[in-house]
């Protein structure tokens, strides 16, 4: 089945919102409406999408846009195949998902087994890409085996301050779980959580693997956890260096690079979507309320970039 | 550890079958073990997990009380990412001697099920999984660490 797409529907918007585009440091800077919109940003291989009230597409890590076809409806999330890098997934506003496996130029819509509500975060396994995970608000964690064509549900949503917690945020980073996998990190509404991809119970970032950090004893090392109960509205890792990942948070960006032990705020630049360059850990595209922004220095200083 | 050696001198005043293709803590588990193992299951360990050994409906969506339902045991819930060490230890002592702090509605089967046969249920329950399973199970980093794993 295909889906309609729209091609530069949007570009408009982008083109006023980028007019006043200017050099963003580490202040809150940037410029006000008309905003693009932009929810959800990703590397496609060396590619960027944005994604948000149309598709937008930047083959300079950011620095300059094109509208780029899309499905014809407002999206939500995106993820990508780190081998296949013509190959988009993305979460459609209503409900459901469409797949391109060229680039953008065609659609289709896939998503078997999801509810008929929307997602919110998608993210592609870090050693199994064609294993997917979506994240969906009131429900809880889905997986696909088939590279998004049928979903099962896998994990209820964290379990945080006396209440579960939306997941807003996926991330899989590649570092052993001690239980045979990796580590599935989310962010949530209310603070960061991660999941050893066996999915037997959500925890904290703590020393060690996934058991070793729950016995007690020994000397704790030094953690300093993001604030608490902040939503973490994006969660990014790079392929090339995963114990590094960004968080964008209300108060600005934060890193790690010791895989959430200790994180620090990079940047008090408010972000609503942030993008890694899976090979170039220190590349970064963000999304502002009304800009689209690249840093080259892990999101230290910030340069607005400009459609064309 | 006390524990451990205890299951290993059980086990070896037990072990009058043939062995299987099933190691439990670094030993060979016999047949008679493993049918043992089904029996004890089928009393005291089925009417949570299922006499199929196929978990409570619905098992990984969490209940009304926080608490989440009993998991499959049949090779598809996450029983085989733990340690055999680590599975005997939430069987003898509850989950929570594993996980502190996690409220579980299994009991702990100490003064229950004697060391031998907790054992014998693990030893049976791993007889069941699929050979992928087991091999994942198996290369586990805390399964390669154990000194008697």
């Amino acid at each position: 089945m295909t889906i309609p797409k729209t091609d530069g529907l949007h570009r408009r918007a982008f083109l006023g919102a980028t007019a006043a585009a200017c050099i963003v440091g580490t202040a809150p800077p940037l410029i006000a409406a008309p905003s693009p919109q932009v929810r959800a940003l990703v590397f496609a291989g060396s590619t960027v999408l944005a994604a948000g009230n149309g598709l937008m597409r930047s083959q300079n890590g950011g620095a300059t846009w094109r509208a780029a076809a899309g499905p014809d409806q407002e999206l939500r999330a995106l993820t990508t195949h780190p081998q296949r890098p013509d190959r988009v997934v993305a979460a459609l506003d209503a409900h459901g998902l469409a797949v391109s496996d060229d680039a953008g130029a065609s659609w289709r819509k896939a998503g078997a087994g999801l509810p008929a509500v929307a997602i919110d975060a998608l993210a592609t396994a870090a050693t199994t890409p064609d294993t997917l995970y979506a994240a969906i608000a009131g429900d809880g964690l889905w997986r696909s085996e088939d590279a998004g064509e049928t979903w099962a549900f896998v994990m209820d949503r964290p379990f945080l301050a006396e209440a579960e917690r939306d997941v807003t945020a996926l991330a899989s980073v590649d570092l052993a779980s001690g239980m045979g996998g990796i580590w599935l990190y989310a962010g949530t509404t209310f603070g960061m959580q991660r999941v050893p991809d066996c999915f037997c119970r959500w925890q904290d970032v703590q020393p060690g693997n996934a058991l070793d950090a729950l016995v007690p004893g020994g000397d704790a090392p030094e953690t300093q956890p993001l604030p608490e109960g902040q939503p973490v509205r994006a969660l990014v890792s790079p392929a090339a260096a995963p114990a590094r990942l960004y968080a964008a948070l209300p108060s600005g960006i934060w890193s790690t690079d010791d895989a959430g032990m200790v994180w620090r705020k990079t940047s008090d630049v408010e972000v609503l979507a942030i993008a890694v360059d899976p090979a170039t850990p220190l590349s970064l595209v963000a999304a502002t309320q009304g800009a689209l922004t690249y840093s080259r220095d892990g999101g230290e200083t910030w340069t607005a970039g400009a459609v064309i | 550890m006390a524990a451990h050696l205890c299951i290993a001198a059980a086990l070896s005043s037990a072990a009058i079958a043939e062995p299987s293709n099933v190691s439990f803590l670094g030993s060979t588990m016999t047949p008679a073990q493993i049918q043992t193992g089904e029996a004890l299951y089928a009393e005291t360990c089925a009417s949570c997990h299922g006499e199929n050994r196929e978990g409570q409906p619905d098992w990984r969506r969490r209940l009304e009380t926080g608490r989440m339902p009993a998991p499959p045991q049949d090779g598809t819930g996450h029983t085989f990412t733990h340690s055999d060490a680590d599975l005997f230890a939430m069987t003898k002592f509850g989950i929570e001697a594993v996980v502190p702090g996690y409220e579980s509605d299994m009991p702990p089967f100490e003064g229950v099920l004697s060391d031998p046969e907790i054992v014998a249920i693990l030893a049976f329950l791993k007889a069941r999984w699929p050979e992928e399973k087991l091999r994942f199970q198996a290369a586990l980093p805390s399964m390669r660490s154990s000194p008697d794993g």
